[in-house]
């Protein structure tokens, strides 16, 4: 009784001590140089994971990162410029959130995407974009696009 | 399996849900009986739906911290439910039904009238139901959950004589000597602040399963009030096991932890059972 429980005070502390590292645990890099794999998490790893990505942008930067998610675009009415995003669900799929995208190669919309809602899957380098306004975004640059 | 699992907790969010959830999960079973002895089973779900109308309020007035409005609407709701006296027109049980609906709705409205989101659904559902509050942490939810959970716990061993004997007979304890209105006023402040905390973990609509469930199952087996120590140890159990499984298996983390609370019961249910039998 007394080893078990002192084994579940030294889980705990170690526990408590893990909350100073807050580094980033990237995934194992892989042959073809992927850091962060979402492809083979869970649904509630890739929902959590990606809200890190949005909420905490920096730890992430330059990272490679595979996602799969459902296609999605946007057109700013102000800049006309057109966002591209790759979409996840929650496990509830009450909640949706994503990331945008940028392909390595120019593609023409709509004809070299894939339809609204389609899957697909990305892979790209994870960067965060400045607007003239302060604010900014994450973004998968040079991605590849599968669809 | 074992390997994924160790991928996963080298991220930094997931062991933060492993501390949380194991200290929400502990604070809350450790009330759970003395809440079933005083037939205030429901007053996790009702405490959880005001929590979720200070938490409706927070956002419209669009505080940052919104724990410094949940906290003092949700502590005072628990201490006018908890020590109105017994002549009260409206009963305890009314009175839980009244506020719990009241809350709900009226949190409902305000989040639609005063959208400050364009997922109002997503939000709603993520407050009702947990969703992934508790894999999205950060280190200052983390540290406000342990100095609040370490006071609860405290609180608990401190005074367990006295909270031990106003749950059996409060008359009893009077005679005695003990102050019964002010530990009354103490469970309530206690078990606001553990539904609160445990908001983020199960969500609002699933609380009472965590006060509920562990305390239930450890009375099947244990007819002592020894059974408050077995129930924190079901709870922590189930609370670790719901939370590896969901983030193994990519289901709900609150819904998976009250499934896990129902197998421990239905587990502690049968050995009673059986037990019984053979007498």
């Amino acid at each position: 009784m007394y080893k078990a429980l002192s084994r579940i005070t030294i889980i705990a502390i170690l526990c408590i001590f893990s909350l100073s590292t807050s580094s980033v645990a990237a995934g194992k890099v892989s042959a073809n140089h992927v850091d962060i794999d979402l492809t083979k998490m869970s649904s509630t790893m890739v929902y959590s994971m990606v809200f890190q990505m949005v909420t905490e942008p920096k730890k992430f930067i330059g990272k490679t990162i595979k996602m799969k998610g459902v296609f999605s675009s946007y057109q700013d009415e102000e800049t006309g410029r057109r966002f591209f995003g790759c979409v996840i669900k929650d496990a509830l799929a009450c909640c949706s959130q994503g990331l945008a995208f940028e392909t390595a190669k120019v593609r023409r919309y709509p004809n070299d995407y894939p339809d609204e809602g389609a899957s697909i899957t990305i892979v790209g380098t994870f960067e965060f974009e400045k607007e003239e306004d302060g604010i900014g975004f994450p973004i998968i640059k040079n991605a590849k696009l599968y669809k | 399996m074992i390997d994924t699992l160790l991928f996963y907790l080298d991220f930094p969010f997931v062991r933060y849900a492993i501390i949380v959830g194991t200290l929400i999960s502990l604070c809350s079973s450790l009330l759970g009986v003395t809440l079933v002895l005083k037939r205030y089973s429901y007053i996790g779900d009702g405490l959880s739906h005001v929590a979720f109308g200070a938490l409706a309020i927070a956002a419209v007035l669009k505080v940052t911290n919104n724990m410094l409005i949940i906290l003092p609407i949700t502590v005072t709701v628990a201490i006018l439910l908890l020590c109105r006296s017994k002549d009260t027109r409206v009963k305890g049980d009314a009175a839980i039904a009244m506020v719990s609906a009241g809350a709900l709705a009226i949190g409902y409205l305000l989040m639609n009238i005063f959208s400050t989101s364009g997922n109002v659904a997503g939000d709603v559902c993520t407050t009702l139901f947990g969703s992934m509050s508790i894999l999205t942490l950060k280190p200052t939810d983390v540290y406000l959950c342990i100095i609040l959970s370490a006071i609860v716990l405290v609180t608990f061993v401190l005074f367990y004589h006295k909270i031990f004997a106003i749950t059996f007979d409060e008359n009893f304890a009077r005679a005695t000597g003990v102050n019964v209105n002010f530990f009354n006023l103490l469970i309530a402040i206690i078990i606001a602040v553990i539904i609160v905390l445990a908001m983020n973990l199960v969500g609002a609509l699933l609380v009472s399963a965590l006060v509920v469930f562990p305390a239930l199952s450890a009375m099947r087996v244990f007819k002592s009030f020894f059974s408050v120590t077995v129930a924190a140890i079901i709870s922590v159990i189930c609370s670790l096991v719901g939370i590896l499984v969901a983030i193994l298996a990519g289901t709900p983390v609150g819904s998976t932890i009250v499934a896990m609370d129902i197998v421990a019961f239905l587990i502690c249910y049968l050995t009673n059972f059986i037990r019984n039998r053979r007498v």
